[in-house]
């Protein structure tokens, strides 16, 4: 299987650390607001594309930058992120939170975004299915929010935490609650989702309990055309959880391709 | 002059609500998510009257000033509104200085605390002080979708340039900020005290409230802190407001002291310890994750924090660390007069504010406590001013 190489950019002045595998047409993964589980499990997805991974501001290897407090600071760092990265027309993941910036995107610039495919979106307001406050789970309850299959935190998560992991976890915490902490979703987004012109494919796991599943079909009301897809067995970390979610996106993304 | 000259005792109380339930283990939280519906009025009632008669009390026995403070959803507290606290002793007492530390100023407006502060100094005839917390982090799950945690330092800097300026300079002024614009400010009534009351930041001892205070000039408080953290952050404080090009005085920083005072050490102890335990283990019950709302902190000082956890978990810390890490002063006069004394001076800190009334004590000791603070101790302390005589016992009886 392919391996991540790693390249780090300054943009704007904060350092960047994106991870790229494969060849191929180009394929970005927003990544939601952690990254505790790492980015391995979308390898199978270099089989077949360029797989570009970056570390949103404020996560993971790349650096802080308070001044991003607005899902639309992440969609303009994205625009000059792709510039540096020579990226023209691509085709995008959005995972949870990285699925309402990809939405932004690509309604905004969807002459950038050949294919869009949108995992477990936060973003929308759906009261009778509303996304859980992930600031309000106790930390050892977090696990059995994010998956269905607790064994996806094996190697990744220290038992019992320690001082370091919960420090390094209160950190994108906390830049998750720059963008999120007053609400997870933006009351105007429904009304430009039509700008969703590009293929699109609603991707969620069957036992999503931080984004539930139910949310898929508002999400598909509002975008021309859009696809949905509910993987069985499967919770709110979708890739980590079953093979069949890059399997999903793969045949989606690359449907139309000429290998 | 020495730390002594111009020592001064401020009485703290913190209008505890003194109600626990027969099942108040299963509750994870005295703090924000504590069920209201456990909430009886006519309890509250007769509190309030009782930490009436305590803060009134301790203006008869001469200390020099009494301090309230402010804390939201919990049992903590009876006071999520200070002012009408303070407003309410301001009117039931005469002489005494009355400490406001005070209102969590992100979780009002700029403007209206510099409106009520300076109603308190003038209706008062210029008795106030305040001191300004950025607000434990419970505070900020209390005021959930309003105000940003990993905002919170900024926009409590910004706030206090606001009040201060509008105390200070002649308005209307404009002001224009990340976080508030005001195109008159104007306020009315402005304080009494000229330029302004002494004002205390209120912090733990962490380098950003310290930071805050060397800028703005104000004092320093620290509260809830183990002494040697009380003692490094003071000094640290010094060192900081030096290179800013000025000088702590005395009277610039307030240490607070958790304290009992009986005949003997072991009869304070013995008369005290249960009533201490329960402060912490059941009006300080806080689980972490309330403690530190994402961004209340920055991720270094909550590695500090989580490594450090028997320090600032009071609920899990035994009472031989608590008293060991100088977190508590239980003794006889003597030992409590020479423990502040040496604090004191160490600190070269002229302000004490003394926590006497702990946990669900009942009145009598708590009563008992303060009689035996301002008649035993105050006296010994004092007579380390300069050219000051050794006292007398006051109360030929209690020796």
């Amino acid at each position: 299987m392919a391996a991540y190489t790693r390249e780090t950019l300054s943009i704007n002045g904060i350092e960047t650390v994106v991870q790229i595998a494969g060849e191929g047409e180009p394929l970005v993964y927003l990544h939601g607001a952690g990254t505790v589980t790492g980015f391995d499990a979308l390898l199978a997805l270099a089989e077949r594309f360029r797989l570009v991974v970056p570390f949103h501001p404020g996560f993971g290897a790349s650096a802080d930058d308070p001044s991003i407090d607005d899902v639309h600071d992440y969609r303009r760092h994205y625009l000059d992120l792709f510039d540096a990265l020579e990226l023209g027309q691509i085709s995008l993941i959005g995972h949870s939170l990285g699925g309402w910036i990809g939405a932004n995107f690509a309604a905004d610039h969807p002459e950038r975004v050949r294919r869009l495919v949108l995992v477990a979106p936060v973003g929308l307001k759906v009261d009778e299915h509303p996304t859980a406050d992930i600031f309000t789970i106790p930390g050892p309850e977090i696990g059995a929010y994010l998956a269905n299959d607790l064994s996806v935190f094996e190697g990744h998560v220290p038992v019992p935490p320690t001082p370091e992991f919960l420090a390094d976890s209160y950190r994108e915490l906390t830049s998750a609650a720059r963008v999120l902490w007053a609400r997870p979703y933006d009351l105007k987004l429904s009304r430009w989702l039509h700008r969703l012109t590009m293929p699109t494919l609603l991707l969620w796991g069957e036992l999503d309990r931080v984004v539930p599943a139910g949310q898929a079909p508002v999400w598909a009301q509002h975008i021309p055309g859009a696809e949905v897809r509910t993987l069985p067995g499967a919770g709110h970390l979708v890739f980590d959880e079953t093979p069949e979610a890059c399997e999903a996106v793969a045949g989606f993304v690359g449907e139309e391709l000429t290998v | 002059m020495n730390v002594f000259d111009d020592i001064q005792f401020y009485l703290f109380n913190h209008h505890h609500y003194i109600d626990e339930p027969a099942d108040s283990d299963k509750y994870e939280s005295t703090w924000v998510t504590y069920p209201n519906a456990n909430f009886r009025p006519d309890v509250a009632y007769e509190l309030y009257q009782r930490w009436t008669r305590e803060m009134l009390l301790a203006e008869q026995l001469g200390f020099d000033a009494i301090a309230v403070n402010e804390h939201h959803q919990t049992v903590y507290s009876l006071q999520p509104a200070t002012t009408v606290r303070a407003g309410y002793l301001a009117a039931l007492t005469k002489r005494v200085k009355i400490l406001v530390a005070g209102i969590p100023i992100n979780l009002s407006w700029p403007s209206r605390v510099a409106e009520e502060y300076a109603m308190l100094d003038v209706m008062s005839g210029g008795r106030m002080e305040f001191g300004f917390p950025l607000g434990t982090g419970m505070e900020y799950w209390s005021n959930a979708g309003q105000i940003n945690p990993t905002t919170a330092r900024d926009r409590f800097r910004e706030s206090l340039g606001i009040i201060l300026k509008t105390w200070t300079e002649d308005g209307p002024v404009r002001h224009d900020g990340q976080f508030y614009n005001y195109r008159y400010l104007n306020v009315w009534p402005r304080p009494m005290q000229k330029p302004y009351p002494k004002i205390y930041i209120v912090g733990s001892g962490s380098k950003a409230t310290v930071d805050l205070a060397a800028d703005f000039r104000a004092g320093y408080s620290i509260v809830f802190t183990p002494i040697e953290q009380q003692l490094k952050a003071m000094a640290n404080f010094r060192e900081i407001a030096a290179e800013r090009g000025w000088t702590v005085q005395p009277d610039d920083t307030i240490f607070t002291v958790i304290c009992y005072v009986a005949d003997s050490d072991e009869e304070a102890v013995r008369e005290a310890r249960p009533h201490i335990e329960k402060f912490f283990s059941w009006m300080h019950r806080v689980p972490n994750q309330l403690l530190s709302p994402p961004g209340y902190v920055s991720r270094d000082e909550f590695l500090r924090r989580a490594q450090s956890a028997a320090l600032s978990e009071g609920t899990k810390a035994t009472w031989d660390d608590m008293v060991s890490i100088g977190r508590i002063i239980c003794g006889s006069p003597d030992t409590v007069a020479d423990t502040l004394s040496h604090w004191a001076q160490e600190a070269q800190c002229s302000r004490m504010l003394m926590v006497l009334q702990h946990g669900d004590m009942p009145e009598w000791k708590a009563v008992k406590n303060m009689h035996m603070f301002a008649k035993e101790v105050i006296p010994r302390v004092r007579a380390r001013a300069t050219g000051a005589v050794a006292p007398e016992p006051v109360f030929a009886g209690v020796k």
